[in-house]
């Protein structure tokens, strides 16, 4: 509504219950202004309920809303200087294509809108489609109408329900680059809500894990993937083998870890929280960062890696990878993406393997991260 | 035999077409009789004489316009009410909700003489003066059910998202009503108006029962008449009202077909 681009989004003790259900609990949230913020979570989370509370469309049980500094809380929807792009769209029906783009401008009684409409259907490549109706376009010129329905109003925070949820993968991809194209030219607020992590992690620059109405974690893409702090966000965003170990040592650089057999090594400072000597902890390792030798070659294993032996039990081709589980005594079962550079013949189920690591790659958290959040998935399991 | 075959679909529709013309076709064709004695049940000779003069019968076009005028106005009633309720119904949750949306059917489901008479025992026990009045109340009660059931169907189907949308565009609650959940809902209640002022124009039994001396619909003088000798003018009015509503239905399917090709 002001022209001033962007806005931070500050979210304070804001919770949402329905009877004796809780959507979303207290939750502190600051979105900076100008960046593209990520909702990820599984479906139920809570995820639209708290974008829906900045919409206005919601009212929360508890807390505040603020935008750009001035609070909001109490305003009806149609008052916030937001915008929304709808799952599914919800484009008026009754409207042609520049109808609907132009409805916020008029509502708002500005006369003159021509210019802008044809500016903002060009930025989203629809021009020559101003005067079809909406159920004559395809879902990717759909979602590119809602898209800039909301944007030609310049909204302070523009907020996406699952807006490629409806594409196929092809066109999610496009769309992908495609939104944060736009979020990079208009320098606008982004508040997006998805359950796909890799479209996340495509598109965001901060990305909060929602699991149970509650925030799991919070942070840039890269440092989610590589530090996780629990089980469930070790599992939402890619897959992790986790193997409960115990700490045998532990010193300021570097922790020792048993788990049956197998000694392990992790850098302190890539497990969450302090372990002390005693202390149950899950170690994690990325499949695609194990390594995979055949038991005949594990003398060919360096020095200084974390290793493991097991048995394969599945192998599954997937063209450029293949995948591995591999049954192990120490860790129970452990997932492995191999590339398929050279692939070595013995590999196949039955066989009796070696597995390592760098200690670098490993990371590890409490093992009552746990308990407190979500079950954990066995290894392998995709999600 | 293949060509049967092949073309069975269409002979059986113009079969059924044909079967729900004719009825009309006879009217119109006898629209143009010159009868002779009071009936007008076997054709004579071509004429134009009714036609000339529509209101050439005694007390035929008075009932006409007393007709017309119960209609339109059971209809705008009807109309405003009845979308008012289905509103209600599809939109909110209250205590009696559910009796209501049965309740709303009777009229739809009893026979229609239950109901003229009924009625038009309470109207005598309240002492209301037959005519105009009670025979609108009538018409408006068991139109109601008709556009209910209409706008019901078209605001359930509704994306109450849309609602949600235009808000978030600024608009503000009175602005969402009328530049968004009335056009969408507006062919529902449409199709409920027309539904209307058809039924309310031509019902016969419920109004027997509530007019008064002095308030004689076109049906009832069509049967009044009819037990006396059928004037031709009865025909013209028929055939004029057959073509005014192929006419209607045709516009309106014009309007659609040019939005949606637009």
């Amino acid at each position: 509504m002001t022209d001033t681009t962007g806005g931070d989004v500050r979210l304070s003790g804001i919770s949402k219950t329905y009877g004796s259900f809780t959507a979303v609990h207290p939750l502190d949230l600051t979105v900076p202004a100008g960046s593209f913020f990520a909702l990820l979570g599984a479906s139920g989370c809570g995820k639209t309920t708290t974008l829906r509370m900045i919409a206005g469309l919601e009212n929360p049980t508890t807390g505040t809303v603020e935008l750009g500094g001035r609070d909001v809380t109490a305003l009806p929807p149609h008052k916030r200087p937001v915008n929304t792009v709808f799952q599914n769209y919800a484009l008026f029906p009754h409207l042609d294509i520049y109808e609907n783009v132009a409805f916020g401008l008029r509502r708002r009684g500005i006369k003159s809108v021509k210019k802008q409409v044809d500016e903002t259907l060009e930025l989203v490549e629809l021009g020559p489609l101003a005067r079809r109706r909406p159920h004559q376009l395809s879902g990717g010129q759909q979602q590119r109408v809602a898209l800039a329905r909301a944007l030609i109003n310049h909204p302070q925070v523009l907020l996406l329900d699952e807006p490629l949820g409806a594409l196929d993968l092809k066109l999610r991809r496009q769309m992908q680059l495609e939104l944060k194209r736009i979020q990079t030219e208009v320098g606008i607020t982004f508040v997006h809500v998805t359950h796909d992590q890799e479209e996340a992690m495509a598109m965001a620059d901060t990305v909060a894990v929602m699991n149970a109405g509650r925030v799991e974690q919070l942070g840039r893409p890269a440092d989610l993937y590589e530090n996780p702090e629990t089980t469930f966000v070790a599992n939402f965003l890619g897959t992790s083998n986790l193997i409960e170990a115990e700490v045998a040592e532990a010193t300021d650089e570097e922790l020792l870890l048993t788990a049956g057999e197998a000694k392990l090594r992790l850098p302190a400072r890539r497990c969450r929280g302090a372990a002390r000597a005693g202390d149950t902890i899950l170690a994690g390792i990325r499949p695609e960062k194990v390594s995979l030798a055949h038991a005949d070659e594990a003398g060919s294993v360096p020095e200084g890696r974390n290793r493991v032996q097991g048995n394969i039990t599945d192998a599954g081709f997937m063209g450029v990878s293949t995948q591995y589980v591999v049954e192990t005594r120490a860790a129970g079962r452990i997932a492995v993406y191999e590339q398929n550079i050279e692939r070595d013949g013995r590999l196949v189920p039955g066989a009796d393997v070696v597995l390592h690591w760098s200690p670098e790659n490993t990371f590890g958290f409490d093992a009552d991260a746990r308990s407190i959040h979500g079950v954990q998935q066995p290894a392998g399991e995709g999600v | 035999m293949r060509w049967l075959r092949r073309n069975l679909v269409v002979i059986a529709g113009a079969a059924t077409l044909a079967y729900l013309i004719l009825p009309n076709v006879v009217v119109t064709v006898f629209s143009f009789n010159k009868p002779r004695g009071r009936f007008n049940y076997t054709w004579q000779e071509f004429s134009t004489d009714a036609w000339r003069e529509p209101c050439g019968v005694a007390d035929m076009c008075g009932s006409l316009a007393l007709s017309l005028q119960i209609a339109l106005w059971a209809t705008l009633g009807a109309t405003v009410l009845g979308t008012l309720i289905a509103f209600a119904l599809a939109r909110h949750r209250f205590r009696a909700r559910s009796a209501v949306n049965t309740l709303i059917f009777l009229p739809m489901a009893m026979p229609e003489v239950v109901m003229g008479a009924s009625l038009g025992t309470l109207f005598l026990n309240m002492r209301i003066e037959f005519g105009f009045w009670t025979i609108l109340t009538a018409h408006i009660m068991f139109c109601l059910s008709f556009v209910v059931t209409a706008v019901k169907a078209r605001v359930m189907s509704m994306d109450p998202r849309l609602e949600q949308a235009a808000q978030d565009l600024y608009a503000s609650p009175l602005q969402t009503f009328l530049r968004v959940t009335l056009p969408i809902a507006a062919p529902g209640i449409a199709a409920g108006a027309m539904l209307s002022f058809a039924l309310s124009f031509d019902d016969f039994i419920i109004t027997n029962f509530n007019s008064g001396p002095a308030s004689t619909t076109f049906p009832m003088f069509v049967w009044g008449s009819a037990q006396r000798g059928t004037p031709v003018q009865i025909n013209v009015i028929g055939t004029a009202m057959f073509v005014i509503a192929v006419g209607v239905v045709l516009i309106g399917r014009l309007a659609g077909s040019r939005r949606k090709r637009s």
